[in-house]
């Protein structure tokens, strides 16, 4: 099989980038009415903005920005978990960081606490996905191999969703039970400039404690044993990235429910094109990662008014087959 | 001329014996709309037992009235046990109860949901002739049609544009009681100036293109939270209105269509702008 060429870094960071720029600008015209974008930019900037700008500032450019942040953030955290398992199966859908989240979120809105308490949502969700990845981690015991991670991961996931089903039917608001898709799968239609507040904190926190693990990332793929011998902390290592996901993963995940497979597919698109290297593969995959997700979006986005469809089942509908052939290749190998 | 009296006694005589001989005795409702109008036009010697939705102090109009009666839970067993003579349900309750309570021989009427004051006079009179009670029937469309005749004479010279707006971005466009009450009361409902028939969700973007001066919501359990109820604190609405919050109507008054709707259109005429 001829592998693509490893590109530069920055070439590669650069490509990407214009890529995201040019989603991020299409995602501010799209929309279900066709409004004037130049238009609305410049209305913007008045002391009273037309309804136009208001379309393009609270309506638009929040959704665009919580579909890249999450996005980054899903992807980043993927790339991230597949180093320090050293399993090509690791991401936050599987490992029960999303669902955990999501079950996180859903205790502290449907009860009442974030309504009093903003910051109260992406605690929870930070919370539900540090408690979740513990779980699994636990479970499948230090030195697991591909397939008891899944399967743990598996059963922690049945278990959060079960839960989560349980406290929408149990919650007071006659709306709950109809949104347990909304967790499942996932939306970013709706929201709010507050939202994106509400989750940015924990996500940049996140992403600052994942940024400098790179090199411990590169030296683990030589073994366990040949990264402690080079200094690095291996407990610490793990302690660090697990709590960096929870961050990340539950701000995001609290905001928007659990969005699947961008944190399984895009570390494996891009690794090639990294050369295989943990350490350049982070920043490559959050941006991939927005790029995904904001591209889900704008599809979801050009179906007809009136249809609601979540953005977590057009990454599902990738990602899920996807899935399919990584098991397929991970069994060739182990044959 | 003596039989002139004769007759003119009869007269008098055989409505007052006919009207308590057709009352129904033991009337049992099963629907939260027809639980009110009963509350609202029978004895309570007539009344056997109301839905438990009658008691829902957010959602009823006659909850305080309905305290004072058992309440059934729509099931077959319960109503056979009640010995009803008069069973009142609505268009939309259980068709295979409504069935097989008539199979079993007894007596069901279904009443439509109204979305105009034509409708909600018909379900008043219709309700009153078979609880015998026509008279009060009469006084009370009487008394609704009065409040909505004053209010009729007080129209703005320009009607403000305005939006129902509701958990999940649903609004209520022509043919739903809440298009009729804002029209009565003097506003224009965008909704149905867009083409939306009946309750539809309506996209956030198109709410903000329209440009309401108004928004009026419903809250149907207050307190709770959700995403969907979430969507009405977005911070566009209040923008696009100028800063006015919306303007909360209790849902009790127009849940169902009844006489309760001169609340409603009464209070939706006192949020017009000076």
């Amino acid at each position: 099989m001829r592998q693509p060429l490893p590109l530069t870094q920055k070439r590669l960071t650069g490509g990407l980038l214009l890529i995201l720029a040019a989603l991020f600008l299409l995602s501010l015209f799209i929309g279900s009415n066709p409004i004037s974008l130049f238009q609305a930019m410049r209305d913007a900037l008045l002391d009273t903005p037309s309804v136009i700008a208001m379309i393009l500032t609270e309506i638009r450019l929040p959704r665009t920005l919580i579909a890249v942040v999450t996005g980054a953030t899903l992807g980043l955290c993927g790339a991230a978990m597949q180093g320090l398992l050293r399993n090509p199966l690791a991401s936050p859908g599987l490992i029960g960081s999303a669902s955990g989240a999501a079950l996180g979120a859903v205790c502290m809105l449907y009860f009442g606490l974030s309504s009093t308490l903003p910051m109260a949502l992406p605690a929870g969700g930070v919370i539900g996905a540090l408690a979740a990845t513990l779980l699994v981690y636990l479970l499948a015991g230090r030195d697991a191999g591909t397939l008891t991670l899944i399967l743990a991961g598996v059963a922690i996931n049945a278990m959060a969703l079960a839960l989560i089903a349980l406290l929408l039917n149990l919650a007071p608001s006659p709306y709950a039970v109809r949104e347990i898709v909304l967790w499942m799968m996932g939306s970013i239609a709706n929201h709010s400039m507050a939202d994106f507040q509400i989750m940015l904190p924990g996500i940049l926190l996140g992403w600052f404690l994942l940024m400098g693990t790179g090199r411990s990332l590169d030296a683990l793929t030589l073994g366990e044993e040949t990264a402690t011998t080079m200094g690095f902390s291996l407990p610490l290592l793990r302690w660090r990235i697990f709590i960096a996901i929870a961050l990340a993963v539950g701000s995001a995940i609290s905001i928007t429910g659990s969005i699947g497979f961008i944190g399984l597919v895009v570390p494996h698109l891009l690794r090639p094109l990294v050369n295989h290297q943990p350490s350049r593969l982070l920043l490559a995959s959050a941006i991939g990662g927005a790029i995904l997700l904001l591209a889900a979006d704008i599809c979801v986005r050009l179906f007809p008014a009136g249809t609601d469809i979540k953005v977590g089942v057009l990454t599902s509908l990738v990602g899920a087959p996807f899935f399919l052939y990584l098991i397929i290749k991970s069994r060739r190998y182990q044959l | 001329m003596h039989r002139s009296l004769f007759i003119t006694l009869l007269l008098l005589i055989f409505p007052l014996c006919s009207q308590s001989a057709d009352q129904p005795s033991r009337v049992v409702s099963i629907s939260l709309c027809t639980d009110q109008l009963l509350l609202l036009l029978a004895d309570p010697s007539q009344i056997a037992s109301i839905s438990y939705l009658a008691l829902e102090p957010n959602s009823s109009f006659m909850a305080q009235q309905a305290a004072h009666h058992p309440v059934n839970h729509a099931k077959a067993e319960e109503l056979l046990t009640l010995k009803p003579d008069l069973i009142l349900a609505s268009e939309y309750s259980d068709r295979a109860l409504v069935s097989l309570v008539q199979k079993l021989g007894l007596l069901v009427e279904r009443f439509p949901l109204p979305s105009s004051i034509q409708g909600i006079q018909e379900n008043i009179s219709r309700m009153a002739r078979l609880l015998g009670q026509e008279e009060r029937g009469q006084q009370l469309i009487q008394q609704m049609k009065q409040r909505l005749e004053q209010i009729a004479q007080q129209q703005p010279a320009v009607r403000p544009k305005a939006l129902f707006y509701q958990p999940n971005g649903y609004t209520s466009g022509e043919n739903t009681l809440q298009n009729t009450a804002l029209q009565l009361a003097g506003w224009r409902n965008l909704a149905a100036e867009l083409g939306i028939q009946g309750y539809r969700a309506i996209d956030i973007e198109a709410l903000l293109l329209a440009e309401p001066e108004q928004l009026f919501t419903s809250p149907y359990a207050p307190g709770s939270q959700s995403r969907a109820q979430q969507q009405l604190l977005h911070p566009a609405l209040k923008r696009v209105t100028a800063g006015r919050e919306m303007i909360e109507i209790d849902y009790k008054q127009w849940i169902c269509g009844g006489p309760m709707i001169a609340d409603a259109v009464e209070q939706l005429h006192q949020s017009l702008p000076p």
